[in-house]
């Protein structure tokens, strides 16, 4: 229990007036002091008792898409004496906004229960939340109490998500399951494949009849089998590649693609892992399904950019987390000094597509329209270009996104320009 | 409820140190009184320097109560305005916390307050009736000291009580 500055101005005002009517012989001064030392006698007097608080807080649902609402419900209960007096405040994570406060003031007898109920919103994150500070004060204003109750709970502000249409990848392994994506072996499937002579047991309606005519002898159509492949989504969070423009950060726009990326590959059935690559490397196992989607969109949720030593070059990429010969995605903005990796990843067999949010029209909008912004765009597009090539040179497929269009219209815009990676 | 009666009491601070000015304390009983009054007037000032000028407001009308006991002015009168001092301060410091209180616990806060300072100013004026400092005669002066005293004893015991069974 702690006394209040109110306490602390009575006491010294009466002490002033004892120790004058002392040091004066004055009674009357002394019979003056008698009405403020009984206020500074209060907290001796009225002992405030610890308060026994359960507080349960629910929070429906507990992993949202940023921007939308959830709900938090919290209940309180006084399993103690009764309080005349308390002051209850929930400290919400930086990044959350409550549409309604989240306190409580007032008297809760032993046995009273009061329930809070409002909406939460949020900015991509994950938030934690540890429980309410806890003020309790006599209904004088002389003493009070501090105190924290826990009330833990959790809620993942999960990145929004693009559509992404008809992005096909072909990586050189696959694995067995069927799936969608081209393995360049022959079995059952739809995409024609090749030919060869008939044996027995082939299905009839799988003889080419044309090539069976023009060569003189029975020839079966071969169909490209479609399985589910190994996808490793690489997401940039290293401090050197973030712009910040309006308060706006590019690195959001990163996460968002890397999101709506994993959740594509996820939902054609293939085996999806994360990899984070900035302050340290959080690494998502691969798996599939709903479950899989849901680890990876949490842990895209926690992606903060971050800075080290070790992980200031893509070169320390760990290769070893993901199979051999299958597909890697980067989500960067891309450095200069981020080539030779891409080109050491092709080279030892990986499949790489490279999403690089277009930087340079992002931190276009910060600059004032003139002559020398116009041909710092222009060097800056040289670079980047130069750049670009150097990687489809090693065969690396790079798709630059503007972040102000959606990823399907970039994706769209690669189609029409005919680039590897969609060929598959 | 009890804003009502933080602005009376605030009021009969004021009116007090007016009174004061019948005992010849002119200029600054006259300062005094009217920095009460304004407090009353301008209650809808920002909070923090209202809470700021509440608390100097009971220091200087304690402050004033001193000097004009010191000064041999009335000890009642100066008795009488350090509790309706205490009263309209602890009031604004009550207003401050709850912004609408409930009427449940104004009675309650009320109670409490009123007990104390009935307890306070009764055992004050007993022992200025006692040390002479005015006119009491004496069984009234011990009727009072009595009533105050059974008073005390009675929230002192409450209090032991509720202790022991806490």
């Amino acid at each position: 229990m702690n006394m209040t500055w109110s306490w602390l101005l009575v006491t010294s005002l009466c002490s002033i007036l004892i120790l004058a009517g002392l040091l004066f012989g004055n009674g009357a001064l002394l019979a003056l002091a008698v009405p403020y030392l009984l206020f500074s006698l209060i907290p001796f007097w009225r002992n405030l008792k610890e308060p026994i608080l359960a507080i349960e807080r629910s929070v429906e649902p507990s992993s949202v898409q940023g921007g939308q609402p959830c709900r938090m419900t919290v209940f309180i209960e006084n399993r103690g004496d009764d309080l005349e007096e308390v002051f209850l405040a929930d400290a919400l994570p930086p990044g959350l906004k409550a549409e309604e406060s989240f306190a409580y003031h007032g008297g809760l007898r032993c046995g009273q229960s009061k329930t809070l109920v409002g909406v939460l919103r949020g900015v991509r994150g994950k938030y934690e939340f540890s429980g309410f500070k806890l003020l309790q004060h006599d209904l004088l204003g002389m003493c009070q109490r501090e105190a924290f109750v826990s009330a833990p709970a959790t809620l993942a502000v999960l990145p929004a998500l693009e559509r992404v249409e008809r992005l096909r990848i072909s990586p050189r392994r696959t694995r067995i399951y069927t799936g969608s994506i081209r393995s360049r072996e022959s079995g059952a499937g739809v995409e024609f494949f090749g030919t060869r002579p008939y044996v027995s047991g082939d299905p009839m309606r799988h003889l080419n009849w044309k090539a069976g005519a023009r060569w003189d002898l029975l020839i079966t159509n071969l169909f490209e089998q479609e399985r589910v492949a190994d996808v490793g989504i690489v997401l940039d969070a290293r401090k050197a590649v973030e712009v910040r423009a309006n308060g706006e950060s590019l690195f959001e726009h990163s996460v968002r693609a890397a999101a709506s990326l994993a959740d594509y590959f996820l939902s054609q059935g293939n085996r999806v892992g994360l990899l984070i690559y900035g302050r340290m490397m959080e690494w998502t196992f691969p798996g599939y399904g709903q479950a899989q989607r849901a680890r990876v969109l949490v842990s895209l949720a926690k992606a903060e950019l971050g800075e080290h030593a070790v992980f200031s070059e893509l070169e320390h990429l760990p290769t070893c987390l993901f199979p051999s010969e299958s597909q890697i995605v980067l989500v960067s903005p891309l450095l200069r000094r981020d080539v030779p990796m891409l080109r050491y990843l092709r080279a030892v067999g990986y499949r790489v597509l490279v999403i690089s949010p277009d930087w340079i029209a992002f931190e276009k909008s910060l600059l004032p329209p003139g002559t020398f912004t116009d041909l710092a765009e222009r060097i800056a597009r040289m670079e980047r270009e130069a750049l670009f090539s150097k990687l489809r040179r090693a065969h690396v497929n790079v798709v630059e996104w503007d972040v102000t269009t959606p990823l399907h219209v970039s994706m769209k815009q690669g189609i029409a320009g005919g680039k590897r990676w969609f060929l598959g | 409820m009890v804003p009502w009666v933080k602005r009376l009491s605030a009021l009969a601070s004021s009116v007090l140190l007016f009174a004061f000015v019948l005992y010849g304390y002119s200029g600054i009983a006259l300062v005094v009184g009217t920095l009460n009054l304004l407090w009353i007037v301008n209650e809808r000032w920002a909070r923090r320097s209202y809470s700021f000028l509440r608390s100097w407001i009971l220091v200087l009308n304690t402050a004033f109560a001193a000097y004009g006991i010191w000064s041999g002015g009335p000890p009642l009168l100066a008795l009488f305005l350090a509790g309706s001092s205490l009263l309209a301060w602890n009031g604004g410091l009550f207003l401050e916390r709850w912004s609408d209180p409930p009427v449940a616990v104004q009675y309650l806060y009320l109670r409490r307050i009123g007990i104390l300072l009935a307890l306070g100013l009764s055992a004050g004026v007993s022992a200025l009736a006692l040390q002479g400092s005015f006119r009491l005669p004496f069984f009234a002066a011990l009727l009072v000291l009595l009533a105050s005293g059974m008073l005390w004893l009675r929230l002192i015991s409450k209090a032991i009580r509720r202790s022991d069974s806490g």
